[in-house]
């Protein structure tokens, strides 16, 4: 009885035409989906109480998360044309590295609403070295306090039974992102490929979506240096201001350049990590899976199945962060 | 010396004394951004923004003035609308700059007003702020005329009045509701998100704006005979102390809820309300001088002006305090345990203390709140009554 009201649930839910794998799907997330609707419905109808702010429900409802044709102008949906390089010939036993840039490859050739890049990070092979995190801060040339990818240290159990978790968390880049429909100048949206991104030519910095993350994956630029407060003796060393001469270094987030001077964005703006864009339009992998030291991150296009994060995805033991909150993330990781 | 007059070399003082104190901030906030500010990226929002719901609601609660003076005509609140109007004018703009200041990029946010994300709670903010400022600003203007016309177009005026004075009802309850709805419609944030915190702003807004008004009529009361200022402050004084009811009801019902299981949900929140580190936030702060004197001032026999209107100034400068209790514990839990110890930076924590330039930047809001009242009420005809020519 009980099987049978699940079955025709399933069925009301996503129409008789699924297949097998999508009924499976339906099956794990029916409680999900359930609790989702509940906290959807008193959303909405606080929504509702308040007169016509229903209207904002119904358009927050409405409203693609996905590109809508960048109303700014500013053009971050880009995929700028791809010039394939010389691969060395596969052969067995060749780093991952090489077929992740053959996959980036191929799907670079496709349009870009058909790739969907995705991450997967293999906790059992990450050792908590912090290469990343600071690479990833090198590339973007983040200031202090503005983080993409910390690596999170965990210890569990009671000694002596103590075990070690370390858990890098980059942007998710969740299919459905809270972070976007809360941000009032609609500075932030995602990719037709899945990357959620910031326009900081848009932002305002007023830090909403920093507040709707559940991930804490975004940071603030307050405008920071990291010679702030340092010792400065300009006649018998270098001084400060030289020495500090990259902190002013542009950064080409997004392929564009830009420039740390005069509370000029990105200072005064939302943050986060957007899978290294510039470097994968160029088939070069993110900037944190080529310097990880255990070879536990991976990157590539999801929707390929030939993929080498397709085949890990698929893995019985792949996960994704707090599946609860209904975000999708395209991070995935692996126990 | 009359009343009237102490209160304005009172609060030309506190408006001399606040702004050479906040200047400085406001300096620093010109010259270095947010730097010097305590909040960081996992507690993004600090004082500032709890100032700005905390004037909002105070602006909120004495339109509501406004609408019983000029909606439900109620008499003894009849001379009083136009400085209602007033407040609620001084108190939206000290909100507006408050969040203006908060912004990374605060001139960016005009192009908000005319080009907002509707699918976005703050996108809302935007337009309803707008449509806000616009109807008091109309309101105000033929509140004035009223009472420099007759006859018909006196009529007019009214029948005028009367239609803006209900459209400013939903008008409230959608941008103050909504106010609560930019922090309830967070799922990430348990303590904030569900259906009650829009009810909760709204029932706090009336109660501070129209305690706050209740001082405000005492120390410039219209030409009135003492009987009318009587009536009047005992009017007021009854909607203070029924709003406070209500607004501790609400309040109780929170804590009963947030406690009973203590190691449940957002237990250990309420936990570091009532019985962290800020804990006289809450029980001195808040409950003894906005809720239990006003309580007895109001409650007493003697009923006299100057106690309610000493009610009203505690409930209403307090209220500050009940914000902060909202905004900050919300942030107070990680997304996800250890984060702050993977990246230590002193703008990644999970802890906040206002800083001294931040309290600076709020005395100095306060202050433009103040100064914005002192020269609308100086400038503007608020006292004038029809057939009245000074
Ligand atoms: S992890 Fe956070 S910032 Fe990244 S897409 Fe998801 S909600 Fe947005
Ligand atoms: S900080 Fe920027 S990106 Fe984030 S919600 Fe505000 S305007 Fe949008």
């Amino acid at each position: 009885m009980c099987e049978l009201y699940t079955y025709i649930l399933k069925i009301s839910l996503k129409g008789v035409a699924m297949s097998k794998e999508e009924l499976s799907r339906v099956d794990e997330n029916l409680t999900l989906e359930t609790d989702e609707s509940r906290r959807d419905f008193l959303d909405k109808f606080t929504k509702g109480v308040f007169g016509g702010l229903i209207v904002g429900g119904v358009v927050s409802a409405l409203a693609p998360v996905q590109a809508k044709a960048n109303k700014h102008g500013s053009n971050l949906n880009f995929s700028t044309p791809f010039k394939p390089f010389t691969l060395p010939p596969e052969h067995p036993g060749e780093d991952a590295t090489l077929r992740m840039m053959r996959d980036l490859q191929r799907a670079l050739k496709k349009p870009i609403e058909q790739r969907h890049w995705n991450m997967v990070i293999d906790l059992r092979k990450c050792v908590g070295c912090d290469a990343c995190s600071v690479s990833c801060v090198a590339e973007n040339k983040l200031p202090p306090g503005v983080v993409y990818r910390p690596v999170i240290q965990q210890e569990i159990g009671t000694y002596p039974n103590v075990g070690h978790v370390t858990l890098p968390r980059p942007c998710m880049q969740c299919d459905e992102p809270p972070c976007v429909p809360v941000c009032p100048a609609e500075a932030t949206w995602k990719r037709p490929d899945g990357i959620v991104i910031v326009d900081y030519d848009q932002c305002i910095g007023c830090r909403y979506c920093l507040n709707a993350c559940p991930y804490d994956a975004r940071t603030f630029d307050f405008g920071l240096e990291y010679i702030d407060g340092t010792a400065d003796a300009p006649k018998v060393f270098l001084g400060k201001e030289k020495a500090g001469k990259y902190e002013t270094d542009p950064s080409y987030e997004y392929a564009k350049e830009w420039k740390r001077q005069d509370d000029a964005s990105p200072i005064g703006n939302a943050r986060k990590c957007h899978f290294c864009i510039p470097r994968i339009e160029k088939g070069m992998l993110p900037e944190c899976v080529v310097t990880c030291i255990g070879r536990a991150t991976y990157f590539g296009d999801g929707s390929d199945s030939e993929s080498l994060v397709a085949e890990l995805i698929a893995l019985p033991n792949a996960f994704r962060l707090k599946e609860e909150v209904g975000t999708h993330p395209s991070v995935y990781y692996i126990k | 010396m009359t009343r009237e007059k102490m209160g304005n070399i009172l609060v030309w003082i506190l408006i001399i004394g606040f702004g050479v104190w906040g200047f400085p901030g406001i300096i620093d906030r010109f010259a270095n951004g947010h730097i010097n500010t305590s909040y960081g990226s996992y507690i993004p929002w600090g004082l500032w923004i709890s100032a700005y719901i905390w004037l909002i609601g105070l602006s909120a609660g004495a339109l509501m003035i406004s609408v019983m003076t000029y909606v439900f005509n109620i008499k003894a609140v009849e001379k009083v609308g136009k400085m209602a109007f007033l407040v609620a004018i001084a108190t939206l703009v000290g909100a507006m700059i408050a969040v203006g200041l908060d912004l990374g990029h605060p001139l960016r946010a005009f192009s908000l007003i005319f080009d907002p994300n509707l699918s976005s709670m703050m996108g809302w903010m935007a337009v309803l702020y707008t449509a806000y400022f616009i109807t008091l600003c109309v309101e105000l203007y033929f509140a004035i005329r009223k009472e420099q016309t007759v006859g018909l177009q006196q009529k007019n005026i009214k029948k005028i009045l009367i239609v803006l004075g209900i459209w400013s009802i939903p008008l409230a309850f959608a941008f103050h509701g909504g106010v609560g709805g930019v922090f309830a419609n967070v799922i990430a944030k348990p303590y904030w998100h569900g259906p009650m915190l829009p009810v909760v702003f709204l029932a706090g807004a009336f109660l501070s704006g129209g305690a706050l008004f209740a001082t405000v009529a005492y120390i410039w009361r219209p030409s009135q005979s003492k009987d009318e200022f009587l009536k009047m402050m005992i009017y007021l004084g009854k909607v203070t102390l029924a709003l406070l009811i209500f607004d501790e009801i609400l309040e109780l019902s929170e804590v009963y809820v947030g406690t009973f299981y203590a190691n449940q949900g957002e237990g250990h929140l309420w936990q570091q309300i009532l019985f962290g580190q800020y804990w006289y936030v809450f029980w001195i702060v808040h409950l003894l001088i906005g809720v239990l004197v006003p309580l007895f001032l109001l409650t007493a026999k003697s009923k006299s002006p100057g106690a309610i209107a000493l009610a009203g100034l505690l409930i209403a400068g307090s209220f500050l305090a009940v914000r902060l209790n909202i905004v900050i514990p919300g942030m107070l839990d990680p997304e996800i345990a250890g984060i702050a110890q993977a990246w230590v930076h002193s703008k990644l924590t999970f802890s906040y203390l206002p800083s001294i330039m931040e309290w600076q930047v709020l005395f100095f809001i306060v202050a433009v709140v103040m100064a914005v009242f002192m020269i609308g009420k100086k400038i503007l005809p608020i006292y004038q009554t029809a057939g009245d020519e000074s």
